[in-house]
């Protein structure tokens, strides 16, 4: 085991060696540490001894680690796990030389491992909290056994550690908050009780107030009368027959329960009572309609029929009964007392203090009372409210108030109705918030107070248990954020071997090379840069994939088009060491064209060929097009080179070049066969391979002759005709010059700026698959592209760069009237869309205009020819944001956001798959939608 | 409690709101990267076009004796709220806070045949149907014992914004709203639509912005020559006046120099602006000024209005492009140019189509149209 542990030493050598330069430096201090091990001479012992002193070391940690590692260690661990792990290896082998040098292995490797333990240890502790360290007894045990084995996956479990450490720590504090979460949960519950007995004395005392008055049989026994009384509803019947249905009849039997139970305090408090009637009524104005009432005239003849007693008319107070508001506040104070009393034990001074505020409030409401019967003086409102219901007739039957949504019939019950207190209190809300009505605490509002006192409670309670849910979720998250930087790491990696040519604009997180912010528990976690993760983005990135060119195809144009260089180089020399030897016969056809140049362009030959020594025919090869500015699709087969020539072009010229080239591939490419043609209109030869992929590049002669002749002289016509019988095709040769300057314009321009260059192969693409785009030609696209997205001001992630240059083309940018592309690559104003004909600009802003509305609603699939792909799965932060919602309904919350970097490359990888095969059906309809 | 317990076993991390948010971008707009697109030839001329908008303009200004009729209706009942206010006598079914003239009236963007002035009258008690027909009432009866000879003409109509009081030449639309206070403790069975009292609250505040920062001369014929456009192409409908005064705005005045526009290049922009999508899901757009917590303003229409007017403008685009102005201003021709197939100068203008569409139906139904919509717009829920 140890051994293994060593040999991985060995292997880390390079790590190994600065961790030995940069340690015995800091580790001066922990001298004394060292000699404390070595005294423990014996192997046993010593191992013992070593692994006991976990704690002692853990207090030197402080020192040791920040000595040792703040070279190595840290710049490690700014990195990722890995790289973190990797240096922990490092920092732990160069550790281990270290103690293996002073004195024999064996007695150091309790040393070695324990020292091990302590930096994985520390490299977990790290993101963790403070509290990590001051339990390290359990924990570098646990680790000793596990990490011992090898160095590099003992880092990584030590990582693993850190979470179920974790939740041992966490779960431990839970355990011992537990009991006072228990208490604190248990208090509210006797608050309640308490809370409740009030209410409950409150009505038995009621009780006792009125139940005397009344006769509380369960059964009304049937009377030998001939009339038929019953005495609980108060009436009579007209025989036995209707008598006994009475009885059975539900009216009564819920008057009778009612009886039982005693008069239901009414919600008002106070009310008026006709004890004849046993009928209650709010207010005196309702008492006095009643007794005026049929009804109750009816009872009192049977009543005096009866011969029973017959009350007097005056009210019976219900509520408060007719005591003095003296007796009132006593039975209050004694109702007080008694509920104090049993419930004092258990709840102490909250209790009380409920109790206090339960009585008085009755109290007040009870004078309340006797001070609502008595004003009712007061101005009727909401006169408008106050619906009146006729009939056929136009007789006015009954009344509807809009704001309380009641009837009545009687005028008279309107008028209190107006008056009254409800209907105030609706106007009040409803109509005039300014309307004074006085308040009453009622039975509901003291309940809503108990409620919020113990919601309170609850409240704190439920803090208390965040706070360590916080500390918990805290810890974790550090894990996560750990997991996460790794993760970007890795996707930073995969960006770069995606994009060899150099990524397009700054990648989408941080460089590895740049220090990280310091890493400091309690800050809050940031991610540095947004990434391109807007589905808009996710789209193009995926498209993007979809059409750069493989690894394979790159190769194989790679190899050709330097293969063709290393030829034409080779074709040069050729050509420069025929001449030279024979200058007596290249002198007259050189001394002819001389005569037929311009003086001026005559002295710059000479002076050219005083430099150059011979006088080169070709002088050298570019690479222009697509091939130099990167814009290589999957599936093109055709790249450009441009021979700049010494002199101008000529066939003859041409066929020499051409004749010699392949003997020259043969000598360069043994192997490969190749396939040469001349294409004079085009001043051009075309090399071709053989073989399943043919690839072809045009290799054009041309001579920056053409260009100055043109730019120097306005009578280029003249000039043109003393060239040489057989030159090349003039506009050939100048289209060539062109793609060279725009090459150069590219690389200057669009290749720094963000997303331009991915966008550009975007429209490429679009350009080639749909017709209508067709006549847009690629210079005119390139320009246009970087003019939009460079004006933007701002970095643009590739979804939102796409979309801006639709929306130049909506806005009618190729439209006429206009400004035009201006070709920074000529020297007159050109527009570079010239070609584009009315009709084809109207048609490409058109689809653009579609396309533009496409994207913004979300179906950017059909203007890239794809299918949609869809949201990845990890995306789970729809708590706050609604956006993500759609999200989340797929959204397993199985995978780690740390996860995503690598399922966004799966997923795109399967779309493509689909994208391959639907890509037909799409294009279809991004054709069909113009 | 959140977070850890519910959640199952290791998920993911909760980084407190998403990192990543929505940041609306501005669409391209020529006229603030002017210095990328140099002319590569002359401007063309477009003198025909600033008459032809000119005149467009003053068609649809309203004559001198309409601007009479309604300054005269709006200040007898701008005099007797006040009247109701000082002295309300036994008038009680409401109490006025407040009287101030708004829309279109006000900001001096009136159109011709559309004599109609909006007046929001504040009321400090609680707006009920009642109380606004009652105010009616007695504002229609205070005019008609103000001046006995109007009676016969003299009308006003309850609705469910307030009502109008119209005469023979002109109508006030008296709009009803009640103070902030009173706006959460409305019923929707007996008062008004607590929507309609915060637009009518919403009015006040623009027309007040309006004075501040619009009253370029410039900016109200634009807005005119907008208004008469959406009312002759379905497709504008969707746009709100308020959409259409702040795009006039901007159009004219959001641009390098500050210095207003000429109307021909405004006009255009307003086009160009909306075919770059101004106002699509995922743009910028217009942010209210009048509103806190920066909100679009084309947020208010639905995602398929959003397409109607962006398409609608697209179209309208290339057809001024190719020298269809009098076509576009109504002066020739109708408004099928917009919708269907025209030909200027052998050059084929075809219309475009919807791109909207809606979601597929989702057995949870939380996400259906707004979902697209909530992606782009946290702040999705206005009411202009």
């Amino acid at each position: 085991m140890y051994w293994s542990g060593l040999s991985a030493a060995a292997n880390a050598a390079a790590a190994y060696q600065t961790g030995q330069t940069g340690y015995p430096v800091g580790h001066t201090p922990t001298g004394t540490y060292t000699t404390q091990r070595a005294a423990g001479s014996t192997y046993d012992t010593g191992y013992q001894t070593a692994a006991a002193a976990a704690a002692t070391h853990s207090t030197a940690a402080g020192t040791y680690p920040s000595a040792a590692a703040s070279a190595t260690y840290d710049y490690g661990y700014g990195r990722t796990t890995q790289t973190a792990a990797a240096a922990a290896a490092a920092a732990y082998d160069s550790s281990k030389t270290y103690y293996a040098q002073p004195s024999t292995a064996t007695a150091y490797t309790g040393a070695d491992t324990h020292y091990h333990n302590k930096t994985a240890y520390t490299n977990a502790g790290a993101y963790t909290t403070t509290s990590r360290q001051t339990t390290p007894v359990v924990t570098p045990k646990t680790s000793y056994t596990s990490t011992y084995p090898g160095a590099a996956a003992a880092a990584a479990t030590a990582t693993y550690n850190t979470s179920p450490y974790a939740v041992q720590t966490t779960t431990a504090n839970k355990a011992t908050a537990l009991p006072v979460y228990m208490q604190q949960t248990s208090q509210p519950a006797t608050a309640v009780a308490a809370v409740k007995t009030p209410g409950n004395t409150w009505q038995t005392f009621k009780k006792q107030g009125t139940v005397p008055n009344k006769t509380q049989k369960p059964k009304a026994p049937p009377k030998p009368q001939q009339l038929h009384y019953c005495d609980v509803c108060k009436i009579s019947c007209a025989g036995p027959q209707t008598y006994r249905e009475h009885l059975e009849g539900q009216k009564h039997k819920k008057k009778e329960a009612a009886a039982k139970a005693g008069p239901t305090p009414s919600r008002h408090g106070a009310s008026l009572r006709c004890e004849l009637c046993d009928v209650t009524c709010t207010g005196a104005d309702a008492y006095a309609a009643h007794i005026r009432g049929a009804k109750h005239q009816k009872v009192v003849k049977l009543h005096q029929k009866l011969g029973k007693p017959i009350p007097s008319t005056d009210p019976v107070v219900v509520g408060g009964t007719t005591k003095t508001s003296t007796t009132t506040a006593g039975t209050a104070v004694g109702a007080k007392t008694t509920t104090s009393g049993t419930t004092a034990a258990p709840t102490g001074t909250l209790a009380a203090t409920t109790t206090t505020t339960t009585s008085d409030g009755k109290k007040d409401d009870l004078k309340e009372d006797l001070l609502d019967l008595k004003e009712k003086d007061v101005e009727p409102v909401g006169q408008e409210y106050i619906e009146e219901i006729k009939n056929e007739e136009g007789k006015v039957i009954s009344f509807n108030c809009k704001l309380c949504e009641c009837r009545f019939n009687d005028p008279n019950a309107k008028e209190m109705h107006m008056k009254g207190r409800r209907h105030r209190l609706q106007y009040k809300k409803k109509v005039n918030p300014e309307l004074v009505v006085e308040v009453k605490p009622s039975l509901r509002q003291r309940k809503l107070q108990e409620e919020k006192l113990r919601r309170q409670q609850l409240r704190e309670e439920m803090w208390r248990r965040r706070e360590e849910e916080r500390l918990l979720e805290e810890e974790e998250r550090w894990y996560w954020e750990e997991r996460r930087r790794y993760e970007e790491e890795c996707e930073y990696l995969d960006w770069c071997r995606r994009y060899p040519r150099g990524p397009p604009g700054p990648p989408p997180m941080m460089p590895p090379g740049m220090p990280r912010p310091p890493f400091m528990p309690g800050m809050p976690p940031m991610m540095p840069m947004r990434r391109p993760d807007s589905s808009d983005d996710r789209h193009v990135l995926a498209k993007h994939a979809e059409i750069y060119p493989k690894e394979e195809e790159l190769g194989a144009i790679q190899k050709i088009v330097s293969n063709t260089e290393k030829a034409l180089k080779m074709v040069s020399d050729y050509l420069a060491e025929v001449d030279a030897p024979k200058e007596q016969h290249i002198k007259p056809k050189a001394k002819k064209e001389k005569e037929e140049v311009p003086k001026d362009d005559d002295d710059k030959k000479d002076g050219d060929k005083k430099e150059d020594g011979p006088p080169r025919m070709l002088k050298g090869v570019m690479r222009v097009g697509i091939l130099a500015k990167g814009l290589l699709l999957r599936g093109d087969a055709s790249v450009q080179l441009v021979v700049l020539c010494g002199d101008k072009p000529t066939r003859t010229l041409l066929d020499r070049v051409a004749d010699n080239l392949p003997k020259q591939l043969a000598v360069v490419a043994p192997e490969d066969k190749y396939d040469i043609q001349r294409v004079v209109e085009e001043a051009a030869l075309v090399v071709q391979n053989i073989g399943e992929q043919r690839i072809s590049v045009n290799v054009t002669l041309t001579s920056p002759i053409m260009r100055e002749q043109l730019l120097h002289d306005g009578d280029s016509q003249v000039t043109a005709v003393k060239d040489p019988p057989d030159v090349l095709d003039k506009q050939k040769c100048l289209d060539a010059l062109a793609a060279l300057r725009h090459a150069k314009w590219f690389q200057a321009r669009a290749n720094g700026l963000q997303s331009c260059v991915m966008v550009i192969r975007i429209l490429r693409d679009l350009c080639q698959r749909v017709p209508t785009w067709g006549p847009l030609n690629s210079w005119a696209m390139e320009l246009m592209c970087e003019k939009v997205i460079a004006s933007a001001g701002q970095h643009l992630s590739p979804g939102d760069a796409l979309r801006r240059v639709f929306e130049a083309l909506a806005s009618g940018l190729l439209l006429p009237g206009s400004p035009g592309l201006l070709d920074p690559c000529e020297k007159d104003p050109i527009d570079a869309a010239s070609p584009l004909s009315a009709q084809e600009r109207e048609d490409i802003t058109a689809s653009a205009q579609h396309a533009l509305r496409l994207i913004a609603f979300r179906q950017i699939h059909k203007v890239l020819g794809m299918d949609p792909i869809p949201p990845p799965k990890f995306q789970r932060g729809g708590r706050f944001t609604r956006k993500r919602r759609r999200d989340n309904s797929t959204g397993e919350g199985n995978d780690s956001e740390g996860g995503d970097g690598k399922k966004d490359k799966k997923e795109d990888e399967d779309s493509k798959m689909d994208m391959d095969k639907d890509t037909n059906s799409s294009k279809h309809l991004m054709v069909e939608g113009h | 409690m959140r977070g850890g317990m519910i959640r199952p076993m290791g998920p993911g991390p909760h980084f407190g709101p998403k990192m990543k948010q929505f940041v609306p971008r501005l669409p391209f707009d020529m006229v603030l990267c002017e210095s990328a697109f140099p002319r590569v030839k002359a401007a063309p001329d477009e003198s025909a076009f600033t008459q032809a908008l000119l005149k467009r303009n003053a068609d649809l200004s309203p004559t001198p004796a309409e601007q009479a009729a309604v300054l005269n209706l709006v200040t007898k009942i701008q005099a007797v709220m006040d009247n109701l206010i000082v002295d309300p006598g036994n008038f009680d079914a409401c109490q006025i806070e407040e009287v101030r003239q708004v829309g279109s009236y006000k900001k001096g963007t009136m159109m011709t045949g559309h004599n109609v002035a909006d007046i929001v009258v504040i009321l400090k008690t609680l707006p009920t149907k009642e109380a606004v027909e009652a105010l009616g009432k007695k504002v229609c009866d205070d005019l008609r014992a103000q001046e006995p000879q109007e009676v016969l003409v003299l009308t006003m109509l309850p609705n469910d914004r307030g009502f109008e009081i119209s005469n023979s030449e002109a109508t006030v639309r008296v709009l009803v709203t009640t103070i902030h206070q009173n706006l959460r403790k409305l019923d929707p069975e007996l008062h008004l639509d607590q929507k309609i009292l915060q637009s009518h609250l919403a009015a006040i505040r623009h027309s007040r912005w309006f004075e501040e920062n619009a009253h370029h001369s410039t900016i109200k014929v634009l807005i005119r020559l907008l208004r008469d456009l959406r009312g002759r192409f379905e497709g504008f409908e969707p746009l709100s006046p308020w959409m259409l005064d702040l795009l006039a705005h901007y159009a004219i005045l959001n641009n390098p120099s500050r210095q207003a526009l000429p109307i021909n290049s405004a006009f255009r922009r307003c086009l160009q602006l909306l075919a770059a999508g101004l106002f699509l899901p995922g743009s910028a757009g217009i942010s209210d000024p009048c509103e806190g917590g920066n909100i679009r303003v084309h947020t208010a229409m639905t995602l398929e209005q959003q397409d109607l007017v962006c398409l609608t403008a697209q179209t309208l685009l290339r057809v001024l492009s190719h020298g269809g102005y009098k076509q576009i201003l109504g002066l020739e021709g109708n408004s099928s140019i917009a919708s269907e197939m025209s030909v200027w100068d052998g050059v084929v203008v075809s219309a475009l189509e919807k791109a909207y569409e809606k979601p597929p139906e989702r057995p949870p139904q939380d996400d259906d149209t707004d979902n697209m919509d909530a992606d782009d717009d946290p702040m999705e829920t206005t009411d202009n």
